[in-house]
């Protein structure tokens, strides 16, 4: 069955048995990953699905449901068992119709690949090239995952929305090791073919392996440091994630009652741009089909907006940002607004601090105050007149996240796009470019 | 579409495929989410399908598919076998499998009350009758303004075949209770608390779990220390840790760095590698009274199997015994590099993930002493009985827990709340500090997740209240 057919047989069946409104996403795919690890091939893999998603309600109540089972029947099974449920849930005080539809949208350029998708076993030779480049540049065992395929969607509601498309997508992350604790990082993505650098994400993760190859414990304390993009663009997705209205309204976010005051210095400001040119979050619609638009988040250390649904607009008594997720909204693409030094120069205005490549492992103690931790890893140096001098290890990023926006002093002017494993509040895809940012904790181990 | 998993096998062996399993999924999840007393969404998550491996020329290749259309699933072996044949000239070293024998069976988890009889107005019911009280001052004795509480159930059907013969169907029905909430108190700020239980059990885990009383009992500490906490110590303590502690402790800091494949460096590029080598079998790691194991065969555990996803039959694991590293967790991959069979460490969180190194249940055995007994010759302690922020480096040398829950201890007895300790330790540190245990073994659950797309597998964490000595306590 085709993802049209499939989609718009729950539309019929779910108005059929009383539905007041419904969504349906069906979503084919073919995706592929080939892993590597100590220089050598892990495993290839690939997946073949055809999948459906559904959102019913009925009297101001609310179900969803994520199927891998598309045979009819399974699919009419479902959707009885569904508005059984509906019929046990509670009424929503909070609730809000799906819009109003059609809409028209405008394509976006760049989202579809015809050499990506049939990359197949040609993507040994991109991985081959990237492991080469990673020992060539002072990496000993090298290890990495790269993932890419293509999907095509179909988006249906019981407001007359009718949304589709194909997209490709590919990641590249190399990690290199060269000695023990000596490791570096690098990543490349994108929607096309021509967009992945393999040779620069071995380089750049050989480079950091090699620079790390003498590592020195350094005392706890306040220090200045220069986050690397893969760094940058997990602290920014946690940002982008926190302003989600779900999050706000569920406790999970530093930023609530935080609109139109300053949250960060005056150097932040970020967009959230579902229309970028090739951008691996980029979609012309949003889950409930309102067209999408690029949005700031934060303009000038200033909180702008959060990010909705129509449930939670409604609960803040404003209008969908088009970020829907039924459930919960989510950004699309976040955009961190680049500055004006290149790299070095940037580096050249530290006197004595951090440069942080890579942070993961983040962990809050606090989500509404914003109290956190995370590893630091794959190229941590002690930054000293400008120059990275060594190597450190032991270190602990614990600090706060609003801490940390308010004390951005700077950052460069090139900005990359950023997938990363750890973007755990959603971000499809990160833009950044380094960042500097004054006086940030670190701790270490006591015993 | 469970005979396609049959037809796999045979048709990756006719490919050319040298080894060849197939799994068969159909994995069903009901959820019930209350925000702010709010009936956020319910519904459920189905999943069917089939995923497959294949060995070719030494490389490893894996397909899922979950259309029941054997003209796909050729197509699909097809290109897993040409993948991993294709893949091969970038290994120096073939991947085999160790040598296990062909099971068959079929087993399943025990169920009193199965969920599906319980009827769905219970289940929400419960979910209003949490946040009635939470929203009591009476009850809980402070501001809870956040509420997030949800319950899961599910069922995992599977079946395993594989080119050797070896055949096993298994049943698993779970249930989880999980809550994330925050505790305001004006002029001393917010504190959080989560709570994740489960078990491979049925709706009677949820009646004797008592999430009512269990919610109330946590909220009315978390105001306490929000009210009432202290700051910490700032010299050498002995400290105490509850079970809910050192079950994650153990989970992150000997679990994990005892995977074999993160030790022979497969998970390098994202979870990372490991602080263990294989040459550390044998050595000293804790003192003597540290043995830790993980088992996945405790009935109603939440990481219970009788099978792991390669078919090999599950046993109890020794990873630290007696202070001394014991033992590795192995899949067939890591276990034919050591020449030593699978201890059955292979788990797939569904059919579209290839099975990896996994733990099931981690605690650390306990002790034969009381709590009173721990307590009593401390001078100058803290008792961290729950957790909140927590870490850990991906060679697994150094953690940090922040406590949530914790107490200060002075002359041998528990006195007033603590805010916040920070135990940031080492993890030779860790289990080289830890001199006496109590009696009283608890578990709690969690997902832990691994590797590349993320797999989250339902585990237990346990272990008794255990003792440390000499340690700083650390923060900046």
């Amino acid at each position: 069955m085709e993802p049209k057919e499939l989609a718009e047989l729950v539309l019929r069946e779910a108005l059929g048995l009383g539905a007041d409104e419904v969504a349906v996403a069906a979503v084919r795919s073919t995706s592929r990953q080939v892993r590597f690890a100590n220089n050598e091939i892990t495993v290839a893999k690939t997946w073949d699905s055809l999948q459906v998603h559904v959102y019913l309600a009925k009297d101001r109540r609310i179900v969803v449901t994520s199927l891998s089972n598309v045979d009819p029947g399974a699919i009419k099974e479902a959707l009885k068992d569904l508005m059984s449920l509906l019929a046990v849930m509670k009424e929503r005080p909070d609730y809000a119709p799906l819009p109003e539809g059609p809409f028209t949208y405008e394509p976006i350029p760049g989202l579809y690949d015809k050499a990506l998708a049939e990359l197949g076993e040609k993507a040994v030779d991109l991985v081959e090239e990237a492991i080469n480049k990673a020992l060539e540049a002072g990496g000993k065992r090298v290890a990495g995952t790269l993932a890419f395929g293509e999907e095509e969607a179909i988006l249906l509601t019981s407001k007359n929305v009718e949304a589709g498309g194909r997209r490709t997508r590919a990641e590249l992350v190399v990690r290199a090791l060269a000695d023990g604790e000596s490791a570096g990082v690098g990543t490349t993505c994108g929607t096309r073919l021509k967009d992945l650098d393999p040779a620069l994400a071995g380089e750049e993760a050989g480079r950091f392996a090699k620079l790390s190859l003498t590592l020195e414990a350094l005392g706890p304390g306040k220090y200045d440091v220069i986050f690397g993009r893969p760094a940058s663009a997990v602290f920014f997705d946690i940002v982008a994630g926190m302003t989600s209205a779900f999050y706000v309204d569920s406790g999970l976010s530093c930023f609530t009652n935080k609109l139109g005051q300053k949250v960060a210095s005056e150097f932040v400001s970020i967009y959230d741009d579902a229309r970028l040119e090739a951008g691996l979050g980029s979609r012309p619609f949003d889950d409930e089909g309102l067209p999408t638009a690029r949005k700031a988040i934060i303009e000038d250390g200033v909180l702008k907006t959060y990010l909705h649904n129509s449930l939670t607009a409604k609960r803040h008594g404003t209008t969908s940002t088009a970020n829907a997720g039924w459930i919960v909204p989510r950004p699309w693409n976040v955009v961190v607004r680049a500055g004006d030094r290149t790299d070095e120069e940037l580096l050249a205005e530290v006197k004595k601090g951090l440069f942080v490549n890579n942070i993961t492992y983040v962990r809050f103690q606090d989500y509404a105050k914003g109290d956190f931790s995370a590893v630091i890893r794959d190229g941590v140096f002690l930054v000293e007149d400008g120059e990275i001098r060594k190597g450190v290890k032991g270190l602990r990023l614990s600090d706060n996240v609003l801490n940390i926006l308010s004390s951005v002093r700077a950052l460069s002017k090139e900005a990359r796009q950023v997938f990363h494993w750890w973007m755990e509040w959603g971000s499809p895809a990160v833009i950044t470019p380094l960042v500097l940012a004054e006086k940030v904790g670190f701790t270490v181990p006591t015993k | 579409m469970k005979d396609l998993a049959d037809l796999a096998v045979e048709l990756a062996l006719k490919m050319g495929a040298d080894y060849a399993e197939a799994r068969y999924h159909d994995d069903r999840a009901n959820f019930y989410v209350l925000r702010n007393g709010v009936p956020e969404v319910a519904g459920f998550d189905r999943a069917r399908g089939i995923g497959i491996r294949v060995l070719v020329q030494g490389a490893l290749g894996f397909t899922s598919l979950n259309r029941p259309d054997r003209g796909l699933l050729e197509r699909r072996v097809r290109e897993a076998i040409s993948m991993a044949r294709a893949s091969a000239r970038m290994r120096k070293k073939p991947i085999r499998f160790s040598e296990e024998k062909a099971e068959e069976a079929s087993w399943e988890a025990r169920v009193k009350e199965p969920t599906e009889e319980v009827p769905l107005e219970e289940k929400m019911e419960l979910l209003f009758d949490i946040d009635k009280v939470l929203t009591d001052p009476g009850e809980v004795g402070v501001h809870v303004p956040f509420r997030l509480l949800q319950l899961l159930e599910s069922r995992s059907e599977r079946y395993f075949v594989n080119s050797e013969g070896a055949r096993i169907s298994s049943i698993v029905p779970r249930v989880e209770f999980f809550s994330m909430i925050t505790a305001l108190e004006p002029n001393r700020g917010t504190e959080q608390d989560m709570v994740q239980e489960g078990a491979s059990r049925g709706w009677e885990f949820i009646r004797e779990l008592r999430p009512i009383e269990l919610l109330r009992e946590r909220t009315r500490a978390l105001g306490k220390v929000l009210r009432e906490g202290v700051s910490p110590p700032k010299g050498p303590v002995d400290i105490i840790l509850g079970s809910e502690v050192v079950g994650l402790m153990v989970h992150e800091s000997c679990g994990h760095p005892y995977e074999a494949d993160r030790i022979m460096g497969r998970e390098a590029a994202q979870a990372g590698e490991s602080f263990v080598s294989v040459d550390m079998l044998g050595q000293r790691i804790g003192t003597e009274v540290v043995t830790v194991v993980d088992d996945p065969t405790l009935e109603g555990s939440y990481g219970y199997y009788l099978y792991d996803d390669e078919g090999v039959k599950a046993r109890r694991r020794y990873l630290i015994k007696d202070g001394i590293i014991n033992e590795f967790l192995h899949n067939r991959e890591t276990a034919a590099v050591l020449g030593i069979s699978s201890n059955a460490a292979a788990r797939a969180s569904g059919f579209d993930r290839e099975p990896i190194v996994r733990m099931a249940n981690t605690f650390m055995l306990p002790g034969d002493h009381e709590l009173e007994e721990l307590v009593e010759d401390i001078k100058l302690g803290i008792y961290i009985k729950t957790f909140g922020e927590w870490n850990i480096d991906d060679r697994r040398f150094n953690m940090r827990f922040i406590g949530r829950e914790a107490y200060l201890i002075e002359k041998g007895e528990i006195r007033g709340p603590v805010r916040r300790p920070i135990l940031e330790i080492t993890t030779p540190g860790f289990y080289g500090s830890i001199d006496a245990l109590d009696k009283n073994l608890a578990f709690s659950a969690a997902t832990c997740g691994k590797g590349d797309p993320v797999q989250g597998v339902p585990v237990w964490l346990g272990g008794p209240n255990v003792r440390l000595r000499n340690v700083r306590l650390g923060g900046l």
